[in-house]
């Protein structure tokens, strides 16, 4: 399953990063490695872009960029 | 003399203790080839210090990087100074193992140190230097705390240790398991309420129903402290000031010299000047407004709340703040382009940004509205207002598929932590954005002002009454052009021309061309039809001369020329429409 099928408030572990490299590269600098904890915290007010917990700190990201972050459930 | 990077992620204080190392001594320009700012400074005559963009990794493709990374390699570094947020050790310190490799000195400098006992944060400074193997400071670039130790490490020509080590890593997965297993040894944490504030702050500031009217409410105080409560009063007294005390003052010091050569002096020097200094107030409360969004964290939020929208357009979130400062004024507006991810981003919002319709503008509406569409005033503005974002859309969406055709950048942008802005921090952030601006478009503004009282005040044959001087021979020269249009009176062009100096200069022309009260001398020339397309020419041609010199400034002379090519070929297609249609349906 990927982040954007998490529930807010839940948390869960990244798996991998797929996708187009550029983006995936610059995900996984971000904090977005396997086994990182990983929590989606809310989402704009129109559903995208919605707002991920991650090593800490908040970013938001689309929900098509988001597709590609894998993640397994705690 | 010796040379230091400067280096960190986005927020991380760097501007702020790049500022307080290099004092004034600094230079602000941009990398060759790209428009990614280039900062440099010089510390106690002795170092210099180059800030370099802020970035989250080495090697993730953006230009801010590719910059960053050959400036490393190539440009005779010395010493690599690491700024990081002290509070977020963790994704910071993924630059800083990249950055080891270059096997160059370097200090890392924890900042927001003084914020660590409130958030429960507790770091073994020693241990950390001892791991890492650099030298480690705590510091509050904001506060001063720590800055005295960085600025002794680098007075002793730069004693301080290079990690040798050769650590391979393979992936990103490695670099951060590297990191965690350090932290784990030298930071502890315990959670504590401070955090929690963010996210309820966010829970009303992201709400559904909420968020939008927030962000409206937020921009309309930004604008009424702009151009109602602070900076357009004070520009008033300025320029009543300036312009009724002390020019004719100036007039009456020269009066003994010849007339052209007081005139030259006085109306073209002085008045030149005169047309930058009361650009000052505004200009200043506008940019103290953004730095007070920008060091809250609301702007993140802003980006984050319009992206959906302007993603229709193929826009980012980011580009939502530079248009709605745009109808403000223009200049600020490509200036804060800045902070889009993208150079084509960048370049793409900045080539819109103008045609949102601009305070100055506003008052060309607004007279013109009161003589041709009475009682319907508040309507025939919305639309003009209206239209300029619609063709600011379609505008967006026609160069994002031809000029500027490329993938998508991703959304990416990080929300920072609510904080009240430090008064200090907001003046200096306030003072840099309008530093740049007056150093840079000011000489570009005077010039121009010089030469448009120059082309107002001569012919061939020497002085001359304006409906006489150069201005209005070049003005009965383009007049055929706005013959299709419906207002192609040679005054209308002159005024057309010395709108170019700023749009509300074409009211003041009109006047001086007209002879007096134009309530009587505009329905003369004008019918509410051709009124109506003169006004969609003022508010898509060409934009003033400070926003092509701001233009100029952030991207070179090409996007300049362009700017005003082609929002004067849009002008003139546009009301070519409106006026030709419009006819087909009323007289």
């Amino acid at each position: 399953m990927s982040v954007c099928d998490l529930k807010t408030g839940k948390l869960a572990y990244v798996e991998k990063v797929v996708g187009n490299d550029k983006l995936a590269k610059r995900l996984m600098a971000l904090g977005f490695i396997n086994g990182g904890e990983v929590k989606v915290k809310g989402a704009a007010p129109l559903g995208d872009p919605i707002v991920l917990n991650i090593k800490g700190y908040d970013i938001a990201i689309r929900k098509k960029d988001a597709a590609n972050i894998r993640i397994r459930e705690a | 003399m010796k040379r230091a990077a400067l280096l960190g992620n986005p927020n991380v204080g760097k501007t702020t203790l790049f500022n307080i190392l290099t004092g004034s001594n600094q230079y602000v320009g941009n990398w060759a080839g790209v428009t990614v700012e280039k900062k440099t400074g010089v510390f106690e005559k002795s170092i210099e210090i180059v800030d370099l963009p802020g970035i989250y990794a080495m090697d993730t493709y953006s230009n801010e990087e590719t910059v960053s990374k050959d400036f490393l390699i190539n440009g005779d570094v010395d010493i690599i100074l690491n700024i990081v947020d002290a509070s977020n050790l963790s994704r910071n310190l993924y630059l800083t193992m990249q950055l080891k490799e270059f096997k160059k000195p370097m200090i890392l400098l924890l900042n927001m140190a003084d914020t660590l006992p409130e958030k429960g944060i507790k770091i073994d400074y020693e241990r950390l230097q001892e791991e890492l193997k650099i030298k480690v400071i705590p510091i509050s670039a904001s506060k001063g705390v720590g800055i005295d130790e960085v600025k002794t490490v680098l007075r002793e020509q730069f004693n301080c240790p290079v990690d040798e080590n050769d650590y391979q890593f393979r992936n990103e997965e490695q670099i951060y398991k590297y990191i965690d297993s350090i932290l784990k040894k030298c930071v502890t944490k315990n959670e504590t309420q401070k955090k929690y504030v963010s996210e309820k702050i966010d829970k009303i500031i992201l709400n559904k129903y909420l968020a939008y009217p927030i962000l409206i409410g937020i921009f309309y105080i930004m604008f009424m402290f702009t151009f109602s409560w602070v900076g357009k009063p004070l520009q008033d007294i300025l320029s009543k000031g300036f312009y009724e005390k002390f020019m004719p003052g100036m007039h009456e010091l020269l009066k003994n010299s010849s007339p052209w050569f007081a005139s030259l002096i006085v109306d073209g020097v002085i008045g030149g000047v005169g047309s930058v200094i009361v650009f000052f107030p505004i200009i200043l409360s506008l940019f103290l407004g953004l730095s007070f969004l920008e060091d809250s964290g609301y702007m993140a939020r802003a980006a984050l709340i319009m992206d959906k929208t302007m993603e229709r357009v193929g826009l980012s979130g980011k580009a939502f703040m530079p248009l709605m400062v745009g109808f403000g004024c223009s200049v600020p507006g490509i200036m804060s382009t800045r902070t889009l991810e993208s150079e084509k981003d960048r370049k793409l919002t900045a080539l819109i940004v103008p045609l949102m319709s601009c305070n100055a503008r506003l008052s060309v509406y607004a007279l013109f509205a009161s003589i041709f569409f009475p009682g319907n005033e508040v309507l025939v503005v919305s639309v003009l207002y209206l239209t300029g974002i619609i063709i600011a859309f379609l505008i967006a969406l026609l160069f994002k598929n031809t000029i500027f055709k490329k993938d998508d950048e991703p959304f990416l942008i990080e929300l920072p932590e609510y904080k009240l802005p430090g008064i200090k921090n907001l003046a200096i952030h306030t003072w840099e954005k309008g530093k740049g601006f007056f150093k840079k478009a000011g000489t570009t503004i005077f010039s121009a002002s010089v030469l448009v009282w120059f082309l107002s005040n001569f012919n061939l044959y020497g002085e001359a009454s304006i409906d006489k001087s150069m201005l209005s021979a070049i003005g009965k020269f383009i007049t055929p052009i706005f013959k299709p249009l419906g207002f192609g009176t040679w005054q209308n062009s002159v005024a057309i021309i010395t709108g170019l100096m700023a749009k509300e200069v074409i009211i003041g022309t009109m006047g001086v061309l007209y002879g007096g009260n134009l309530k009587i001398a505009l329905p003369k020339v004008f019918t509410p039809l051709s009124a109506f397309s003169f006004l969609i020419f003022v508010l898509l041609y060409t934009p003033c001369i400070s926003v092509v010199a701001t233009m100029k400034k952030e991207y070179g002379h090409k996007m300049a020329i362009f700017s005003v090519a082609y929002q004067f070929i849009l002008a003139w297609v546009v009301s070519f429409g409106v006026y030709n249609i419009g006819r087909m349906f009323v007289r």
